[in-house]
């Protein structure tokens, strides 16, 4: 064989040999730069509550995998110039010079007698042959770099056991930012429905669904657990405040006399009874002013002013004005003056028309504004450990002994903040409530002051003072407090016994009104019911 | 093409050694760098204290390589004349004629004995025979024969009365080899060989026909680009001012090597990778000859010569501080 191809095959096969070592001790490096990416963007992830237990598992095995893979083949296919290769060799394996000056000789030997080039290359590989590839270029693992390698492995085995809390965080803010967007898509929705109502007015679908798109926004901007939580709240109690009282004792009184009209076949009120009875007032409205009095027969026309005057007599209570139009029909009716009668008759089908779209305006913002209490609290119950996270965080202590938990109990007319404080309480002896349980001493620390847990007076601002006994000062100021748990005596100077009783009262009030959201009543019963005495 | 093989160049020249060995007692590295310096063509100003032995290893040295040898005993009265040769009178069969009678330079081994003791006007006329292989008398050039070396000796310790070189013509010297005193075994082994009834003398080792084809075939030798371009940073490392200068060369050196030196270095490499039994040059074969080849070269300034720095300890420096690339 020519010894060029002999030089060729001698350099291709030293060249393979230093791709395989370049490339195991690429993926050396970079496998310890892949153990150190994946435990710092895993330390990060899992510190900002970012990254769960398995999440950070994928990240560790996929980067530690990748990065390493990657460095070995880009070091292996990374192109090696021959000639660099030569000289590179003539160091490692102390050819003197011998490769890559006969390298040179093959490719560029113009100036050298052939005599001499054939010399040189057999003395190169002469000299090649000596060399042992095995003992003078081993394929070794750096043991620095395996010993840096355990290390990172078990500071991220410290992380995966250690950072439970960490992981129980991102799970807890990956739940609420889920029921958030769930809770946006709800409202979304709800304005969709409200916009495709027609028995609302344009101006009743701006005033109930601005504060819906207002919130909607909110969420998206900051979809924080509190943010979300006030936002929700806050616009229910919008909504809450948009809804008569009185709307629904007037759709029952329709209701009522649709009932009682619809019973009466043949008679001319039976359609408008029908469409009162399932709530259609709109519909019943419609037609009430399509009866043409001057078509009807005098039997009929009595028997309408019969009709007319029940109705007025069971509106007179809900609505006053619908019902003395009524009346009037009625009175007109019998007089024979149909052309009043109709004109009346027009009339209160233009008032029941408006008292229709009040009560389906009151209907669908009480409806709307308990939805929005029910997402709060199916927000809150998706971040009801997430304080506790975010303390074990910082403390990395598990919450225990003396509590505080701050209860946002608005609802109904939005107005029911209470507070309660107690030293013993833990969150499953506060009942099912969703809202945070574990904010006590020593548990790395006390949760910020927010606003939306700010105590308020019973009944919301507009609710009545409440007036405890006191020792004996005339403006009734209670002058200490201690521990509210049930059984223990504290040093409250005012008699339990006394102050129950108000309290409960007012805590019977508030849930009749429907001050308070619904699903917290059956929470605040049971709250009230371990205080007894 | 020379017929001659690596192996048989390694023959010649350790045969040299061997027989210059009979006379010489140690002295492998003075010999050594002599030896590479004849065979490169080049040549080669010894310097050294007296009685070290210089004259004698140059008059063996002459012995062993079977070539014609003069000897001039350098003094502040020799004319150039004296060494190159004169035109005389001559009456052959009634014609009378001026003739050329060549000199003692004209020899192929010429021992230029204690040549700073001459003036400056005889040691240009040696000189400029160095350089160009030839001598010019009464407008009549006269080449000198094949090989023809200069080996030139000089004492570094009586300066009164002596004319030293010029920087100029330090360069035309290939190497320049300081001869050190011998250690004790060494010394002992000298009195033993000089002062018995008995002298050893050296054999014939090569030709003058040799020595030429020693050398045509050194100058085949191949060198890797890389090391020449290894040679050239060295070199210019050497200035002062090049961004490669070592801090003893910023500090300590005034004017760096010349590319004659650069010259000597492949030269010297060549030679010395084929007496090691190589056909290309390494960068091993390039650190042993470079401070034989470069430290006449390099001028020191004289914070140098007051802090008693030596151009040995400059290119040792120099050599550890640039390393040669793999690019």
């Amino acid at each position: 064989m020519a010894p060029n191809t002999d030089l060729s095959q001698t350099l291709h096969a030293w060249t393979r040999r230093l791709r395989l070592q370049r490339a195991l001790a690429w993926s050396s490096r970079g496998f310890l730069l892949g153990l150190a990416l994946s435990l710092g963007l895993g330390l990060l992830g899992a510190y900002r509550a970012r990254l769960l237990q398995a999440e950070f598992l994928l990240l560790v095995i996929s980067i530690s995998l990748l990065v390493p893979i990657l460095s070995g083949l880009t070091a292996f296919f990374w192109p090696i110039q021959p000639l660099k290769a030569a000289r590179t060799f003539d160091l490692l394996f102390h050819l003197k010079e011998r490769l890559s000056t006969a390298f040179e000789l093959v490719q560029h030997s113009e100036h050298v007698p052939a005599e001499i080039i054939d010399r040189q290359l057999q003395d190169t590989l002469s000299a090649s042959a000596k060399v042992n590839l095995r003992r003078e270029f081993p394929l070794r693992y750096n043991l620095r770099e395996g010993a840096v390698a355990l290390l990172l492995v078990v500071l991220i085995g410290a992380v995966w056991f250690r950072g439970e809390s960490w992981f129980k965080a991102a799970q807890r803010a990956r739940d609420v930012e889920q029921a958030v967007a769930g809770q946006s898509t709800q409202i979304e929705e709800i304005i969709k429905q409200i916009e495709a109502n027609e028995e609302l007015s344009e101006a009743q679908k701006e005033a109930l669904t601005s504060p819906l798109k207002e919130a909607q926004e909110s969420l998206q901007d900051n979809p924080s657990l509190e943010s979300s939580v006030s936002v929700l709240t806050s616009t229910g109690e919008k909504l809450q405040a948009l809804s008569d009282p009185q709307s629904q004792q007037m759709s029952e009184a329709l209701k009522e006399t649709g009932d009682q009209l619809a019973g009466q076949e043949g008679s001319p009120l039976q359609s408008v009874g029908e469409d009162l009875a399932q709530g259609n007032n709109v519909s019943a409205a419609s037609e009430l002013k399509n009866i043409d009095v001057g078509e009807l027969s005098p039997a009929e026309q009595g028997q309408l002013a019969d009709q007319l005057e029940a109705m007025a007599d069971s509106l007179q209570s809900t609505n006053p004005g619908l019902a003395e139009q009524l009346q009037q029909a009625a009175d007109a009716l019998r007089s024979g003056d149909t052309e009043s009668a109709q004109q009346a008759l027009d009339s209160a089908a233009q008032s029941l028309a408006r008292a229709g779209q009040q009560i389906t305006s009151s209907e669908t913002a009480r409806e709307t504004a308990s939805q929005l209490q029910e997402g709060a609290g199916e927000v809150l119950a998706a971040g009801g450990g997430q304080q506790q996270a975010n303390q074990g965080g910082q403390g990395d202590q598990p919450s225990q002994g003396s509590s505080q938990s701050q209860a946002d109990g608005s609802g109904g007319s939005g107005s029911g903040k209470g507070t309660s404080e107690g030293s013993d309480q833990t969150g499953d002896e506060a009942g099912s409530s969703p809202i945070p349980q574990d904010n006590g001493p020593g548990d790395g620390g006390e949760t910020s002051y927010e606003e939306i847990y700010a105590p308020s007076l019973l009944g919301g601002e507009d609710g009545p003072q409440v007036g405890l006994p006191s020792s004996g000062e005339e403006d009734g100021e209670v002058i200490g407090q201690g521990p509210t748990t049930p059984g223990d005596p504290g040093q409250s100077l005012v008699p339990y016994s006394d102050v129950y009783s108000q309290y409960e009262e007012i805590n019977n009030q508030a849930i009749e009104n429907n001050e308070v959201p619904q699903q917290f009543t059956e929470i605040i019963r049971n709250y009230f019911d371990s205080l007894k005495p | 093409m020379t017929e001659l093989s690596v192996d048989q160049f390694r023959e010649y020249a350790l045969r040299v050694e061997s027989e210059v060995g009979k006379v010489i007692v140690g002295q492998t590295e003075v010999v050594r760098h002599v030896l590479v310096s004849i065979l490169a063509g080049g040549h080669v100003l010894l310097e050294g204290v007296p009685g070290l032995g210089k004259t004698m290893l140059i008059r063996t040295l002459g012995e062993a390589l079977d070539l014609k040898f003069s000897r001039i005993q350098f003094t502040p009265d020799l004319m150039p004349a004296d060494i190159l040769g004169t035109e005389i009178l001559t009456d052959q069969d009634g014609r009378r004629e001026f003739r050329f009678r060549p000199g003692p330079l004209f020899a192929n081994l010429v021992l230029a004995d204690e040549i700073n003791r001459a003036t400056p006007k005889t040691q240009s006329a040696l000189l400029e025979a160095m350089q160009e292989a030839s001598v010019t008398v009464a407008q009549q050039t006269y080449h000198l024969a094949e090989p023809f070396f200069v080996l030139a000796t000089q004492n570094p310790l009586e300066m009164e009365g002596t004319y030293p070189l010029p920087e100029a013509q330090l360069d035309r010297f290939f190497f320049k080899v300081n001869v050190d005193l011998p250690n004790a075994q060494e010394m002992v082994e000298i009195m033993d060989r000089t002062t018995g009834t008995e002298t050893s003398s050296a054999g014939k080792a090569v030709s003058g026909a040799d020595i030429v084809q020693m050398r045509a075939l050194a100058r085949a030798v191949p060198i890797a680009s890389h090391v020449k371009q290894y040679i050239a940073d060295l070199i210019l490392a050497t200035h002062p001012e090049d961004a490669n200068a070592s801090p003893l060369v910023r500090k300590y050196v005034r004017y760096g090597v010349s590319p004659r030196g650069g010259q000597a270095l492949v030269l010297g490499g060549k030679v010395t990778a084929l007496m090691a039994g190589r056909y290309n040059v390494a960068f091993e074969d390039i650190h042993a000859v470079a401070p034989a080849a470069l430290r006449h070269r390099l001028l020191l300034n004289f914070d140098a010569l007051a802090e008693g720095i030596r151009t040995d300890d400059v290119i040792d420096e120099l050599l550890s501080v640039l390393q040669p690339q793999v690019n």
